[in-house]
């Protein structure tokens, strides 16, 4: 396998899918003639106004005061057009996945319980639906078969009424009613990918790489027809050229690392990660009604991937036979109460779709309870790992990297290959290693499918990695911070897939200041000094975390009306990240005022673009690119999910570059007029030396011009007083220029559409469209951010009971666009890595969560009092330039807090714990 | 079925009869639309479900809705995050919550919001040191979970209501 078959982190979308079916999104804008906050209107003007510079989150009135803003807070009744009642669907899984399915014995439920109607495995088979690539595997387990993973659905059950459905919950609670037969053992399957890094640097770093992914492509091994495991070795039967030439280096760095070398230092050593829930605080819910007779499917969900949401049920029922499929889909999305990844590409919104295809006429409400999303929803990969590292002795520099790692997927494929190599292309972490050689499998079980979540296989790799740099530096010996310091990879430097970072490189400054923080200089005092009965000890770790997908895609929709209010539409959506807020503060360094409308989820506006694409933009080849680009209107993808902290980098980037056409286009030509200054007067192209103070533009020797008076003389004269944008990045913006007023305007966008005056929208096609070339597929990472934490802690000797003292994380995020949502994010990052270091487990399997019996009180994640609410100190870096652009930051912060956290706990022990949790119990244990 | 009477935001209902095992919390989504009281896990263990309770004597407690039944609160009078702004005014508390940005997602704010009110009405008759302000807060707040915020905004914008009317709130001359 070459890198022709490297994974899609998505399918590519097209507007009118290929079933046929017409598609439109929105979002909830029906709520709005129901009095219901459909866009979030910003806290300040009309209403009353948290900060006078109009700071505060754009939903922030709504979140506190109750508004319906969540999937699961509609009903049929809440949405204008639909019929007033909500009839109410269950979905029922597998609690067993080692013995054949008999089937749901409903005898239970009688008389006003009898459900309305049972879909199963049979009735998708009638109907001809068809499950999309992406979830592959049976969407109901059929009669007969084991199913493929526990918590694997079995039916649907429908309910006409809220008293019917919540009597039957009741009675089913049990689970007892799924019937089970013979004994199978587990459904082996193939593994869901696998591949391998190897990269061998030349002799100086001047000098090319004598093998890398950037340079080879990216490669996987053969299988094995006996085994689900792959065939690492170059020397195997029928193994492809590229794979051997890979293995071959990947070969020889091994066999240095394991030749008797006295002047390397090699540790090998394992590390084992478990399953966690991303415990979203609202469980996943939708609401859907298919109206038989107009043949609309109306659906209202929340996910963070919406396009792909709805093209995935459109596929779904694409070539369902009259009357299950629907002539057009309108699906309205809402706020989610949380995400962290868990909601990107999830097949729940399959069977919100289905539960209204079955029973037409009735809008049916299909919500899990928090066991159902314990059993069904999308979990983080536990990882098995191996790693060796070579340190030379006398320079305390890395010489060679050796990694492997096994990825439980659990039953559906899902995001598994690409965790597995975003997990694996940061196994070096922020290292400069010249010899590298890492492997990933992501393995099928009968466990509960893991996909997406915050962190995305970085988490346990670099935690792997950040526990054996800290051995390392203990047994060389050498302080950890200047062992980091010697290894850390510069700017320039290559990452292991060959490529340099494309951004700013800050982790000399970040650990600098780590090592001048109190927590570190006090550390030797504070451990002689721990009182009787605790062990203390301080904990060091320093990260990078990519941002982006390699595919990401930004939308952006700017009005300025005649009294000079902002509108802004945006594709990408909220759960919790701000994004509203942070489109607001971006948008308002181009305007000069905070906007007063923001709606997000707004996939339905961009019509005037009349975007075509094709392909996949993650395996397209250049030439294929070359010629689907001649058209004006394709470009590579649409749509992005929300999703690997691309919300300020990506998500904003549209509507910045919308916001500056305006100005430049409308802004700055209503303001010659307004100063008089006339076209050929030199000082008509100082556009870049305006500056908006206060909302009014200044430039020097000139009266200041407000922003109403700039709109109105806009309005009046006919300039742009609208844009719209589209931008597509590969590790790169796409670029192209537009004819505008007689001259070629460059930008960093590939589509554009302008309104002036209040006229209607059109597009200008583009001239010289440059996409970022396709072999920047062979990066690994580009676009990275990083952190660095310092823990103390204290552990009592008798209980085992860990407390965080004291901590400190440092990270940098170029231009934070929204302060206060950023340092939220890294007190929530800082959280998440205590919970996932200490508290959060979950069984891969019998015993786990897909049994259906799990729960928050079980399942243990961090509150307030595990967290040191009043001792943790995070500093984020100021921008390195003033125009230096935002820099996703919302993984990175969670990562460093889980290896500081094991660090620490070998100082303070002197045992270093190869697995998490590391629970109080695990460490009473220890300590006994 | 059972009648049930109570007073949700100052407003009488009932006698409606409702089932016996029906749920609170789904009496207040389900039957009167009023959403912004949540569903979290239904095992009363991260409280985005709570609301306030107001007891006759004048004292107030927060009680979570997803284990209770609705009949178990007949008679009684409580208050929910719809409750909170008075004629369009928000309250001192929700506004610093928006001011401290104190939620991301919001899907756990009604509960943080009703705890948090309940502390200030309790503080209002019995005043704490300054000295243990901050563990006050900790101790009431500790039952609620937030998966996005790390839970230090909310209590910053809880204690600096407090402090900007520290007065009412804290004993004198500490």
């Amino acid at each position: 396998m070459t890198e022709s078959m490297r994974p899609s982190r998505r399918d590519f979308l097209n507007w009118v899918s290929a079933s046929g079916i017409a598609l439109s999104l929105s979002p909830l804008a029906s709520a709005e003639a129901a009095g219901l906050p459909p866009r979030a209107s910003l806290p300040g003007r009309s209403n009353w106004n948290p900060a006078a510079n109009g700071a505060g989150r754009v939903d922030g009135v709504a979140k506190v005061t109750g508004a319906k803003l969540y999937a699961s807070d509609f009903r049929a009744s809440d949405l204008p057009g639909w019929p007033a009642k909500t009839s109410h669907a269950m979905l029922i899984r597998a609690p067993d996945a080692t013995h054949v399915y008999l089937g749901m014995d409903l005898g239970r439920l009688t008389g006003a319980l009898k459900p309305s109607v049972v879909v199963t495995a049979a009735d998708l088979a009638r109907i001809g639906a068809r499950v999309p690539e992406f979830y592959a595997g049976d969407l109901f387990c059929p009669l007969g078969k084991t199913p493929i993973y526990l918590g694997q659905p079995v039916g649907l059950l429908i309910f006409e009424t809220f008293d019917a459905f919540d009597q039957a919950r009741l009675a089913l609670r049990d689970g007892t009613f799924v019937k089970f037969g013979e004994e199978t053992g587990p459904v082996a399957m193939p593994a869901y990918g696998a591949y391998r890094f190897t990269r061998v640097a030349g002799a100086t770093p001047d000098t090319p790489d004598v093998y890398s992914p950037i340079l080879a492509g990216w490669v996987s091994p053969g299988r094995s027809q006996s085994s689900p495991l792959p065939i690492w070795s170059p020397a195997a039967k029928d193994t492809e050229a590229a794979y051997a030439k890979a293995a071959v280096h990947g070969e020889r760095i091994r066999g240095e690392l394991a030749a008797k070398n006295p002047n390397l230092l090699v540790l090998d050593r394992e590390f084992e990660t478990q399953s966690v829930d991303p415990m979203f605080l609202e469980p996943e819910s939708g609401l859907a009604w298919y109206d038989g007779r107009s043949g609309g499917l109306e659906l209202v969900l929340g996910v963070q991937s919406p396009y792909e949401a709805a093209d995935s049920i459109a596929h779904l029922l694409g070539e369902a036979r009259a009357p299950f499929k629907p002539a057009r889909i309108n699906a309205q999305f809402t706020y989610m109460g949380g995400g962290f990844g868990g909601r990107d590409h999830t097949p729940f919104v399959l069977y919100v779709a289905l539960a209204a295809m079955f029973f037409p006429g009735h809008p049916v409400r299909l919500a899990h309870d928090r066991y159902q999303q314990f059993q069904g929803g999308i979990k983080r990969h536990p990882f098995k790992m191996r790693s060796k590292i070579g340190v030379d002795r006398a320079t305390g520099k890395i010489r060679a990297f050796a990694a492997d790692h096994v990825l439980d997927g659990g039953g559906l494929a899902n995001f598994s290959p690409n965790v597995a190599t975003v997990g694996a292309t940061a196994a070096i972490g922020i290292y400069d290693i010249p010899k590298v050689d890492v492997t990933t499998v992501a393995l099928h079980s009968r466990g509960v499918t893991a996909g997406s979540m915050r962190g995305y296989g970085t988490l346990q790799t670099m935690t792997a990695l950040e526990v054996l740099v800290d051995e390392v530096a203990t047994a060389l010996p050498l302080d950890p911070i200047e062992f980091r310091r010697r290894n850390a990879l510069g700017p320039k430097g290559r990452t292991m897939t060959g490529n340099p970072y494309g951004v700013s490189v800050r982790t000399p400054e970040i650990l600098d200041k780590l090592e001048k923080h109190p927590i570190w200089q006090q550390r030797a005092r504070h451990k002689s000094a721990a009182p009787q009965g605790v062990l203390v000890g301080t904990g060091v770790a320093c990260v990078t975390k990519d941002y982006g997908t390699g595919a990401d895609c930004s939308l952006g929709r700017i009005e300025l009306s005649p009294d000079g209010k902002v509108t802004i539409y945006c594709d990408h959506t909220e759960m919790g990240n701000g994004i509203g807020t942070a489109l607001a503060n971006r948008v308002a360094l181009h305007l000069g005022a905070v906007a007063d409308e923001v709606s997000v989820a707004r996939v339905d506006t961009y019509d005037a673009l009349g975007l075509v694409t094709s392909g996949d933009p993650y395996t397209m080849d250049q030439k294929t690119q070359d010629a689907a680009e001649r058209n004006p209107r394709w470009v590579p993808a649409i749509s992005s999910a929300t999703s690997a902290s691309i919300g300020a980098h990506v998500g904003t980037h549209a509507a910045a570059e919308a916001a500056r056409v305006i100005f430049r286009f409308g802004l700055w030509p209503a303001a010659l007029q307004l100063w008089g200054i006339a076209p050929n007067d030199r000082r008509a192209k100082d556009w870049s030396k305006a500056q908006w103070k206060d909302g009014q533009l200044v430039l020097s020797g000139l009266a200041p011009l407000p922003l109403p008076a700039l709109a109105a003389t806009a309005h009046a004269r006919n300039l742009v007083t609208g844009a719209v944008a589209h931008s597509f990045s590969r590790w790169d913006w796409s670029r192209a220029r537009f004819p505008l007023f007689g001259e070629q305007y460059r930008a960093e966008i590939d589509a554009l559409a302008v309104r002036r005056g209040g006229g209607r929208f059109e597009r200008i096609n583009r001239l010289n469209v440059k996409f970022p070339p396709t072999d920047n597929n062979r990066i690994g990472t580009s676009y990275t951010s990083m952190c660095g934490t310092l823990v103390r802690i204290e552990i009592d000797r008798g209980s085992g009971a860990l407390r965080i003292a004291k901590a400190y994380s440092v990270f940098e995020c170029g231009q934070a666009l929204v302060p206060e949502v950023v340092m939220g994010q890294a007190q929530g990052g800082f959280a998440m890595g205590v919970g996932y270091a200490l508290l959060e487990t979950l069984p891969p399997f019998e015993g786990g969560p897909g049994n259906g019996q799990w729960n928050l009180g079980q399942y243990l994640v961090a509150r307030g009092s595990d967290l040191p609410l009043h001792d943790l100190e995070i500093e984020m870096l100021p921008p390195l330039t003033p125009d230096e652009p935002p820099k996703g930051m919302a993984e990175v912060v969670m990562v460093p807090v889980v290896p500081a956290i094991l660090n620490a706990i070998f100082d303070a022990t002197g045992r270093r714990f190869q697995s998490l949790p590391v629970t109080a119990s695990l460490l009473k244990g220890v300590l006994a | 079925m059972t009648k049930l009477s109570l007073t949700i935001n100052g407003r009488a209902l009932g006698p409606v009869d409702v089932r016996d095992e029906l749920s609170m919390n789904d009496f207040l989504r389900e039957y009167l639309g009023m959403t912004g009281t949540k569903f979290g896990c239904g095992a009363a263990q991260c409280l985005s479900c709570a609301v306030i309770v107001d007891d006759p004597d004048g004292t107030s407690y927060t009680s979570p809705t997803c284990v209770a039944s609705a009949v178990s609160f007949d008679g009684k009078t409580i208050r929910t995050i719809e409750g909170h702004a008075r004629d369009g005014e928000l309250s001192a508390l929700q506004k610093a919550f928006i001011a401290h940005f104190a939620f991301q997602c919001g899907y756990c704010t009604a509960g943080f919001l009703n705890e948090g009110q309940v502390l200030l009405e309790r503080l209002a008759k019995a005043p704490v040191k300054r000295a243990d302000l901050e563990s006050t807060i900790a101790e009431a707040l500790d039952g609620h979970i937030c998966r996005c915020t790390g839970y230090i905004k909310y209590h910053e914008a809880v204690r600096d209501v407090i402090l900007a009317d520290s007065k009412r709130y804290i004993v004198a001359n500490q």
